[in-house]
């Protein structure tokens, strides 16, 4: 089954200057996509196309079998949550308590069940000690997690981290791409978007745009070591995979070694 | 910026931190209503009294309340300078010849420049601006040495006294009323209090809702748009902004280089805020369930008929004495 | 000269009568010049509470700063006998997001609105900024454009030259890098490196990528819970330091040069300071 299909979308915030140009894209239920690109590629804009916040010029898209429309936008709501970027625009409660509670207000969940899910979901991303506590009392990667409980507490099953760690520090870059990882082994769609191979290299597909067209798309495995592509979006190969190329430049012959730095890109 | 007491919320756990919001909101209606029916400068007394009781009983340090009251002081003063100065019903109290002599009018102007300097370092500055005002009074009123330019009088009478002080009072009961209010309720309950209290306008069409979301999403904002305000100026100040000096030309710039970037700044939030509010199913509008919840105890309904009580006795003291 | 700090204590002053120690007993010497020093630790760790006080915005609630020959403490400050705004002019800081500064119709207006505030003319101001508009990357055309219709990379290139433009000794530049893509980070550390090698400033950086302390730095200062821990050879800092409890990540140069290690079961004689000395170390290992 497809959570997501994308079909010759293209968009454009004025006229004559396309931000995206037909995009084709399917994603798999439980899959985890990375959509990798400079600033300014466009890979932002289509996040917000599959969340119903912009209206595609052309094409359509479908989540869950559902085509997008003006009717269906707030059902789809209910199964696609995204995590943007800068943490203190997008916690809405004063409380953490409050903010994982948002979402379930505007569902009309009932109270009792509200207050149940909140602990639930504040558990699993590790979040439960701090309900009471106010936005600035938190680290960057702790807003960013209470953002995934809210999230995770709508039953969303696709999930869209928008840049969401380009403004942590490591320790908070760390804290989210571990709930990341967990929350694929529980069967989530992830799309990431970013343009950090550290992040891209942990999913299972990379989509590469660049100047809003899809330049390539492939497994991780393929996009890491595809210096081309990489160098065409302004994008940094990862470093055991550099040295493992400048090496091979240099018609170096150790293949223990060789080996070894492939098999150390892949799990950096 | 930081010493801003009026709307601070303090833990506590005193009956006023129990009493529900909408009690309180209510409450204080009602009893600013009950202020207002006061007519003579004794039972404003008595007010105030009743109003140090509760004070006491719930716990809240006079000080909290001062410290309130402080930005308003200017008001205070001004007030009750224009009643003893302009009000002239009454009896006449005092009526003395202010003596505005060669000797006099450079005594004051030093004593002016004397507070200017000193009330840096000087920590009651309250008590000291009062200090020096009383002394620039002996001076005017006992000093009649030198070559006289000028003679004032300045006369009080019996009622401007007696109004300066019931309307200092009254100013002072209802600003101190507003900020138990405030002191004892979580931003969070009050503005649950506020949605649930001004719910009876639905019926002129008024989007209860709607208002109670805007003022739930300023008071989370309020303090990161303070903090928003000082990064700003600290920006500009290291690119040689200097805030505390400047002509009036320079200081419209000043304004405008911390204008611009907080317009800027907090028209981009609000923009990235409603895309996340909408992605998290919010429809302005549309019904929402609510997570917090009021309780009604028998608190409330005692809390309640006690302002009654002050209402009435107030409506009383007016039409009966 | 240069900048000094002894036994330098901040408290922010919160509404309970408590405060909070940002800075505790800090000792650090910066020269007024050819130093590329790099920031790091953990976010609220006093890393921007340190360099608000090099350029005076905030200053010690105890101890005593030197900031190129001002004296600054407690007594200074309240006797008014030092003049604080000077200090800015010589010690450039450019903050984290430039929508915080930016605020002319024009980028050249911007970019000439600090040397106007310490008095250099317009001429001359407008001078400066055809020149810097270049050494941060971009050209001549920008100047007439509005800074508001620019990208994120462009933003922060023009606040910068707005802050070069006051002529500035010493720069500091807080998480100049973060949000920008691979190229574009590498670009502007070039122009950090550049302006500290060409022109002979002292630059410093806060940042929170190691590969750029580790790349670039020469001196690398490290921020923990108010305190300096550490003061010295980014080298040094990575191979022989306990990093681990400070929450610093290591840079993917070591990470790496130690992952071949455990694998071979090898040891190298040197740690590679970048990738080019990698690679004569795993060649040597082939012969």
């Amino acid at each position: 089954m497809n959570s997501i299909e994308i079909k010759n979308v293209s968009y454009q915030y004025q006229p004559n200057k396309p931000v995206l140009q037909e995009i084709n894209l399917t994603i798999k239920k439980g899959e985890w996509v990375t959509i990798l690109g400079h600033n300014g590629s466009g890979k932002s804009t289509l996040s917000k196309l599959i969340i119903g916040l912009l209206k595609p010029k052309t094409g359509e898209i479908n989540v869950n079998g559902i085509p997008l429309t003006q009717e269906t936008v707030y059902d789809i709501r209910q199964k696609v949550g995204i995590v943007f970027q800068n943490p203190d625009n997008q916690f809405v409660g004063v409380t953490v308590r409050d903010d994982i509670a948002f979402g379930l207000e505007n569902l009309q969940i009932p109270r009792e069940e509200m207050i149940e899910r909140i602990e639930t979901y504040a558990r699993k991303v590790n979040v439960l000690e701090y309900l009471n506590k106010e936005p600035h009392a938190l680290s960057g990667g702790q807003k960013q997690r209470v953002a995934i409980a809210g999230i995770l507490a709508m039953h969303t099953d696709i999930i869209i981290f928008d840049e969401a760690t380009s403004m942590l520090d490591p320790k908070g870059r760390n804290m989210v791409l571990e709930t990341m990882k967990q929350l694929r082994h529980e069967g989530k769609t992830i799309i990431t978007i970013t343009h950090t191979m550290n992040e891209a290299l942990l999913s299972d597909r990379i989509v590469v745009l660049k100047d809003g067209r899809i330049l390539k798309e492939g497994s991780s495995q393929t996009i890491l070591k595809d210096k081309t592509t990489l160098e065409k979006s302004n994008l940094e190969m990862l470093l055991p995979l550099k040295v493992l190329y400048d090496l091979e430049q240099e018609n170096y012959t150790n293949k223990r070694i060789k080996d070894l730095l492939w098999e150390l890109s892949l799990n950096v | 910026m930081k010493n801003i007491v009026i709307g601070r919320y303090i833990p506590g756990n005193s009956f006023l931190y129990k009493i529900d919001p909408r009690t309180k909101i209510i409450a204080l209606i009602i009893l600013m209503v009950a202020v207002f029916m006061l007519r003579s400068l004794i039972f404003m007394l008595a007010g105030l009294g009743l109003i140090m009781l509760l004070l006491a009983i719930g716990k809240i340090s006079v000080k909290r309340v001062y410290l309130g009251l402080r930005p308003l002081m200017f008001l205070l003063i001004f007030t009750f300078s224009f009643q003893i100065l302009f009000n002239t019903q009454g009896t006449q109290l005092i009526d003395v010849t202010l003596h505005y002599t060669v000797l006099t009018i450079p005594l004051i102007i030093a004593l002016f420049f004397f507070w200017m300097y000193t009330k840096k370092i000087i920590r009651f500055k309250l008590l000291y601006f009062f200090f020096i005002v009383s002394l620039i009074l002996s001076v005017l009123i006992f000093i009649d040495v030198g070559y006289t330019l000028n003679q004032g009088a300045l006369t009080i009478y019996s009622q401007g006294l007696e109004m300066a002080f019931f309307i200092m009072l009254r100013l002072i009961i209802i600003v101190t009323l507003s900020t138990i209010l405030t002191l004892t309720t979580k931003p969070t309950d009050l503005n649950l209090g506020l949605e649930s209290v001004l719910k009876p306008l639905k019926i002129f069409r008024v989007n209860t809702e709607e208002i109670a979301m805007i003022l739930a999403i300023s008071l989370r904002y309020i303090p990161t748009l303070l903090d928003e305000a000082n990064k700003i100026m600290l920006a500009q100040a290291s690119r040689g902004v200097d805030f505390s000096e400047g002509k009036l030309k320079d200081k419209v710039m000043q304004i405008v280089s911390l204008l611009v970037p907080m317009f800027i700044i907090s028209f981009k939030r609000s923009d990235e805020l409603a895309n996340a509010m909408e992605a998290r199913s919010f429809v302005p509008g549309r019904n929402r369930t609510r997570l917090q919840t009021l309780h009604w105890s028998s608190l409330d309904t005692v809390a309640l008929s006690i302002a009654f009580v002050a209402l009435f006795t107030s409506i009383a003291l007016r039409i009966f004495v | 000269m240069g900048i000094k700090f002894k036994r330098v204590e901040f408290k922010y002053q919160g509404f309970d009568e408590k405060g909070y120690l940002a800075l505790s007993n800090i000792n650090l010497t910066i020269k007024p010049q050819g130093e590329f020093i790099t920031l790091i630790g953990e976010t609220g760790s006093g890393k921007t509470t340190l360099v608000q006080h090099m350029n005076a915005l905030l200053t010690p609630t105890s101890g005593e700063m030197d900031i190129l020959g001002a004296i600054i403490n407690q007594e200074t400050i309240r006797k008014k006998s030092v003049k604080l705004n000077p200090i800015r002019q010589k010690v450039g800081l450019v903050f984290q997001f430039p929508e915080y500064q930016l605020f002319e119709e024009t980028v050249e207006k911007d970019i000439i609105f600090g040397p106007k505030n310490y008095g250099v003319s317009e001429t001359e101001a407008i001078q400066r900024a055809k020149e810097l508009i270049k050494v941060v990357g971009l050209n001549e055309s920008y100047l007439s454009r509005s800074p508001f219709n620019l990208s994120g990379g462009e933003k922060k290139r023009v606040s910068i030259a707005g802050i070069l433009a006051m002529n500035p000794d010493i720069l500091i530049l807080d998480e100049p890098t973060s949000g920008l893509d691979p190229m574009g980070r590498d670009e502007l550390l070039k122009v950090f490196f550049d302006i500290h090698q060409r022109l002979g400033k002292t630059v410093i950086i806060i940042t929170h990528d190691m590969n750029t302390v580790f790349h670039y730095a020469k001196r690398v200062l490290v921020m923990r819970d108010s305190y300096l821990v550490y003061d010295g050879d980014p080298m040094n800092l990575f191979t022989k330091k306990n990093i681990e409890h400070w929450n610093l990540d290591i840079p993917d140069i070591l990470k790496l040069t130690y992952q071949i290690e455990e694998r071979l079961d090898v040891t190298f004689p040197t740690r590679p300071r970048n990738k080019e000395a990698l690679l004569e170390m795993l060649k040597e290992l082939e012969a």
